[in-house]
């Protein structure tokens, strides 16, 4: 078997558009990149994704509050040169609160939408090769996860699991985990009719080095589109669980508890909400934005 | 042609409709139907008074059932009920009660020395065929216990004759007639309870202003106008509805919009926003009320160690509780009561907030590396703590100072009581309003040996102290006031060195109406919400 059968391209290779000169002899990467580069989107929300990311990481050390320092005498103080973000009810620092708070959501987003990749494509890999009563099985669990309305869904399983951020995680990941395994399930059923899956067969390969090495590999991209998508969904998902007090517990800067938090004061004191609320939106945009570019670029055919 | 026809009789159908909804709309605003909605933050538990302790249950019941006696309308102290005169003997072990006659219950039947005898017997007589519903938990705070406990006071209650009853007590009891005005102890019908006595809860049947009509749970209570009351000329209002409404802001904003009359439970911070509007108006009471944090001493957790509860008395900074979250409308609690009640101790220094005290003790018990403790916070507001959560958030940050982790954990009023009740907790916060003005509803209460009985314990912090109980109980059997006041004060200090709680507020509870209500005794330290004389003038 040589490594040009492993590596087949999957999709048919993008339609040229018509002003766009066809460059020979590029590698793929490069050819990914350049279209990466072309997309708007894509650009503008890799590099909302990156501050973020750095935001998170960087940030908490830069700051010069900590995110849990009460102060009474300075509650609910307007944004200042000292509190750029003001303070909330209890004197703490927003800005602080508002940082930290990046590092709990993307810390939620990529654990629940990992967690729910793993599961979903190990779930649809096994139904989609398998097929008959496997298939069936998976199918309907599938089926029956999504008849519930995904929040609703999670907030049963917060319920049960109890109140904490690493169950409102879990409970994320359980909620997405059909949308992966419907994805990967429909990529095998294609995939597995190719002819160099066929070949190994043939030649007696096991079903498992076969799934692993020929089959996984061919069916990943439409699942990291997703990924990315998803991980606004479960970013979303997780403030919204904080909001309604199943996620982030206290003091932990979480931006949909900071927004219930905070709720009375919409009127007096807008900006204890207005901050978290624009963290949460430019994570959604920028996570959004990189997703529908990246859909764009790996699988013109989703396209439409 | 025929869906023509079918399609005419539909619209002929839909307006007949809409104009009997119009007509029933406009029926219900019509002046001579007085409807007033009282919005609060969290349901009741029963409807049966006797069954309960906490102040949204006894809210309602006030308002459909009668006691023997009564308090003023201006302070706490005792006036005729439904027994028209009292008297008591020397040794004031036998108080006889003459009843007013010609009352009758809300079903029509009598109300009579049988009825208040019947009452008393299926409180205290545990093998009472009526003994059911619960666990009559407040009697027993009240009481000491049930018949054939060691404690209970009460040895015979007896109808002397048709309006008479006579009351025989094995010890005199300083707090006897303070109690026995308490809501809780309010005479339901004998006939009701005799057709379902663990429906009471559900159909209440009193002597009161207001006869119920029905309940939707976790929504409204409705109560209407009681034709036939005793005090003539009274109630003025035709229906009440208690409508339950847990977020602060959503209720003020209710008001706002005159979506409802009244609403207790005002967040500290819009009490501004109520005194400039024309509108409302805002009555603020210095309360008859402590919030605190219980140590649950029964858990095998490190605040068994005294020093570790005197260290973490140190590290709560309440100026800070105060600021935060009731914008300045509370003082600082010293001890378990507030100096409004006679018998407080103006000696008693409190802790004061000092870390390095507190980390100190922390070594000395041998937790210098800290521990964690979970710390229980009521998700829905109370009158002495507008928002537990707030309050558990800044005990959390301060006690992370001395290397305490709290873990907040949070639940409805009602699963609360219930798992507060039975001891679940590690520590939790809580807090009391009083009942009846005296020192003994609050120390003996909570504080007690003999209220840690589970699953309805008024002593949350399962503080067992005996030379406290003793104390306690001297107090209660003397009826000379300068003796208790001594005993009281004693029992303070006791209370402050073993430190079972961190009293932390007495909160000034803000209560804002429509100005169109009128006569509402809103600044009572403990009937603010009896509505007999309530009246709605537009």
């Amino acid at each position: 078997m040589s490594a040009n059968t492993t590596m087949p391209t999957p999709t048919p290779s993008p339609v040229p558009k018509k002003n766009e000169p066809k460059i020979e002899g590029t590698s793929r990467l490069h050819e990914g990149w350049r279209s990466f580069l072309k997309s708007k989107s894509a650009v503008i929300g890799a590099g909302i994704v990156l501050v973020i990311l750095l935001i998170a990481i960087i940030g908490p050390m830069l700051l010069t509050f900590g995110y849990n320092e009460v102060d009474a005498n300075s509650r609910l103080a307007a944004p200042s040169a000292e509190h750029w973000f003001g303070t909330d009810d209890l004197g703490r620092d927003v800005f602080a609160r508002v940082i930290n708070g990046a590092r709990i959501s993307l810390w939620v987003g990529f654990f629940a939408v990992s967690g729910s990749i793993v599961v979903g494509s190990l779930l649809g890999l096994l139904a989609g090769y398998y097929g008959r009563w496997l298939d069936v099985l998976i199918s309907r669990i599938f089926d029956i996860l999504l008849a519930f309305p995904g929040i609703l869904l999670a907030i049963a399983i917060v319920a049960m699991l109890g109140p904490s951020l690493k169950n409102a995680m879990y409970a994320i990941a359980i909620i997405n985990v059909p949308t992966f395994g419907r994805l990967m399930r429909s990529r095998v059923l294609a995939v597995k009719q190719e002819d160099f899956v066929l070949a190994a067969k043939a030649i007696g390969m096991k079903d498992r080095r076969i799934l692993f090495t020929h089959i996984l590999p061919n069916s990943w991209t439409p699942i990291m589109v997703q990924g990315t998508l998803n991980f606004a969904i479960a970013v979303i998902e997780a403030a919204g669980l904080g909001f309604l007090g199943l996620g982030a517990q206290p003091p932990e800067p979480e931006w949909g508890k900071m927004l219930s938090d905070c709720r009375q004061y919409i009127q007096s004191a807008p900006w204890t909400m207005i901050f978290p609320g624009l963290a949460i939106m430019f994570t959604v945009l920028g996570f959004n934005l990189l997703g529908d570019g990246l859909r764009d670029i790996l699988d013109p055919r989703m396209k439409q | 042609m025929n869906m023509r026809k079918s399609t005419v009789i539909g619209l002929a159908l839909i307006f007949v409709f809409s104009s009997v909804l119009v007509a029933c709309g406009s029926k219900d605003a019509s002046s001579n139907g007085k409807t007033l909605i009282w919005g609060r933050g969290a349901d009741t538990k029963s409807l049966d008074p006797a069954q309960v302790t906490d102040g949204e249950s006894l809210k309602v019941t006030k308002n459909i059932y009668d006691t023997l006696v009564d308090y003023k309308e201006e302070n706490t102290e005792v006036e005729p009920g439904l027994a028209e005169s009292w008297e008591t003997s020397k040794d004031q072990k036998t108080w006889t009660f003459h009843l007013k006659k010609g009352v009758k219950f809300q079903d029509g039947s009598d109300f009579n020395a049988e009825a208040v005898v019947f009452n008393f017997e299926r409180w205290m007589d545990k093998k009472n065929p009526y003994h059911k519903g619960g666990e009559f938990p407040y009697y027993g705070y009240m009481f000491g216990g049930y018949k054939g406990d060691k404690g209970h006071v009460i040895n015979e209650v007896k109808a002397v004759d048709e309006n008479t009853v006579q009351f025989t007590l094995k010890e005199p009891q300083g707090p006897f007639l303070a109690n026995i005005a308490m809501p809780p102890f309010a005479i339901a019908s004998p006939k009701a309870i005799k057709k379902d006595p663990e429906g009471l809860g559900k159909h209440p049947v009193g002597t009161g202003p207001f006869t119920f009509e029905k309940w939707k749970k976790n929504d409204t209570i409705t109560l209407k106008k009681n034709k036939d009351y005793w005090k003539k000329g009274f109630p003025k209002l035709d229906k009440v509805i208690f409508k339950s409404m847990p977020d602060n802001s959503a209720r003020f904003t209710a008001l706002q919009s005159g979506e409802i009359d009244v609403m207790d439970g005002l967040n500290p911070d819009d009490a501004k926003t109520v005194k400039q509007n024309s509108k409302l108006k805002l009555s603020e009471q210095q309360g008859m009320n402590v919030a605190y944090l219980a140590f649950n001493m029964d858990k095998d957790t490190p605040v068994k160690d005294k020093k570790v509860r005197q260290a973490l008395n140190y590290a709560v900074d309440k100026q800070s509780i105060i600021k935060s979250v009731y914008a300045g409308l509370a003082t600082p609690a010293i001890n378990p009561m507030p100096d409004s009640i006679w018998g407080f101790n103006k000696n008693v220094k409190d802790y004061s907030f000092d870390l390095e005290k507190a980390k100190k003790l922390l070594k000395e018990a041998g937790y210098e590396k800290g521990f964690k403790l979970e710390l229980y916070a009521p998700s829905d507001p109370r009158p002495y703590m507008p928002d537990g959560r707030k309050v558990a958030e800044v005990i959390q940050s301060d006690w992370k100072k001395i290397g305490v982790d709290v873990k907040i954990v949070s639940y409805d009023w009602q699963t609360y009581l219930d798992r507060t009740g039975k001891g679940q907790h590690e520590a939790a916060l809580f807090g009391w309003s009083g009942d009846n003005g005296d020192p003994d509803n609050f120390l003996y209460v909570l504080l007690d040996k003999d209220n840690t009985r589970t699953p309805d314990a008024g002593n949350i912090s399962f503080y067992k102290s005996d030379s406290l109980h003793k104390d306690l109980i001297k107090a209660q059997r003397s009826t000379d006031k300068n003796e208790r006041t001594k005993l009281y004060e004693d029992a303070q200090e006791i209370i402050k060195d073993d430190a079972p709680w961190v009293p932390l507020v007495h909160a000034t509870p803000g209560i804002a109406y429509q100005s169109y209500v009128k006569n509402g005794n809103f600044t009572h330290p403990l009937n603010n919400d009896k509505l007999v004389k309530m009246d709605i003038q537009k």
